[in-house]
């Protein structure tokens, strides 16, 4: 694997891992809010 | 400065991971805040050709004794169905004008709409209790009847609903009032509207914990005093069963359409079960819809949200009347 194809996969990844987060972070708020649990339901 | 280079690049390359995962991590959280998968259901595009409001009629004295009366255009009717929708907010908070979507898309379904308020318990109302909001309620309903025929319809049947606070209130009217309601009832349908008040349900108060507090907390909804030695015996039941709603359950109760979220906290789950049993063992024929990953807003389950709109337009039509 190339340098710039490590880099591509390490940004891909990157990408992935922050749209999981945003999700959750809003999920969580939410579930705060709203009187739910986190981890109580679907993760995402 | 080959080395330089390198360096170089490797810290643009940080700051692309960086910008990458800031930008990312914001449209993310920015589309799930903003994306309604329910926005359609119930949304209408509400003008003249669908209804008209009448809005802050009173039916009683108290500042909050108000209802906003939503008609549909097509006056031509021999009789329309009534259904009332009851706002949420602990029964401290919450306003009629919180549920102007769901009254919209009742109206465009042409039944008559009516969203009551009730006076909330508050410093300015230290009086006010699940019992009075209940029978405030009651009051109301001869009077949308009445305002209803002046405007030139006649209702012949109706349903009433709410969410949370407005459901309980709505439960309440269903099988301890419809007996005498000057509409005959013909279902119910509710969302996260506690139905039991027993301390051992109410864990997450802590009050299966502390008698005291649940003497205090239902004494002060019931509006009857309640003492820790009442708890468990049957003046217990007596003293919570005007504001307890499966209590009144029997074989002639109305059709019935639930939801609940199995992480509630503010209506605690543990409460739904008494309000299942009873319509089990009583026979009323209804719907349970169990949200499993949710809490009081029923949140993570969007699937099972339409769901409740799919049964729920099944239930207008089938005890309503398709309009």
């Amino acid at each position: 694997m190339t340098l710039s194809q490590k880099r591509m996969v390490i940004l891909i990844l990157v990408i992935i891992v922050a749209a999981v987060l945003g999700r959750l972070a809003v999920r969580a708020f939410m579930n705060f809010m709203l009187g739910g649990t986190l981890f109580g339901g679907n993760f995402l | 400065m080959k080395n330089e280079g390198k360096g170089r690049k490797k810290v643009m390359w940080g700051f692309i991971y960086v910008g990458a995962f800031i930008l990312v991590f914001a449209a993310s959280a920015i589309i799930k805040m903003t994306y309604n998968p329910l926005s359609g259901e119930m949304q209408v595009h509400w003008n003249d050709t669908v209804g008209h409001v009448y809005s802050d009629m009173a039916y009683d004295d108290k500042e909050q004794n108000k209802f906003d009366l939503y008609v549909p255009a097509d006056n031509t009717k021999k009789n329309y169905g009534l259904v009332v929708y009851l706002h949420a907010g602990g029964f401290s908070t919450g306003d009629k004008s919180d549920d102007a979507n769901m009254l919209k898309w009742l109206t465009s379904k042409g039944y008559v709409a009516a969203g009551i308020n009730y006076t909330l318990r508050n410093e300015n109302n230290p009086e006010a209790s699940v019992y009075t909001m209940s029978q405030e309620i009651k009051k109301s309903i001869p009077v949308v009847k009445a305002e209803a025929e002046k405007l030139g319809y006649n209702l012949d049947r109706m349903a009433i609903s709410g969410g949370s606070a407005g459901g309980t209130l709505a439960l309440l009217y269903a099988y301890r009032d419809a007996d005498t309601s000057p509409i005959p009832v013909k279902m119910v349908f509710e969302m996260v509207g506690p139905p039991s008040f027993y301390p051992e349900d109410w864990v997450t108060y802590g009050l299966d914990q502390n008698p005291e507090a649940a003497a205090n907390l239902f004494s002060v909804m019931s509006g009857n005093t309640i003492t820790t030695d009442m708890i468990g015996t049957a003046s217990y039941d007596e003293a919570i069963k005007d504001i307890s709603p499966f209590m009144w359950i029997d074989n002639n109760s109305v059709p019935t359409l639930a939801a609940y979220g199995k992480y509630d906290k503010v209506a605690p789950f543990g409460t739904v079960k008494h309000l299942i049993n009873a319509l089990e063992k009583n026979n009323v024929p209804h719907d349970y819809i169990e949200f499993p990953h949710s809490g009081h807003g029923l949140q993570n389950d969007n699937k099972l949200y339409l769901k409740y709109i799919e049964k729920l337009n099944e239930y207008l039509e089938r005890y309503m009347g398709r309009e």
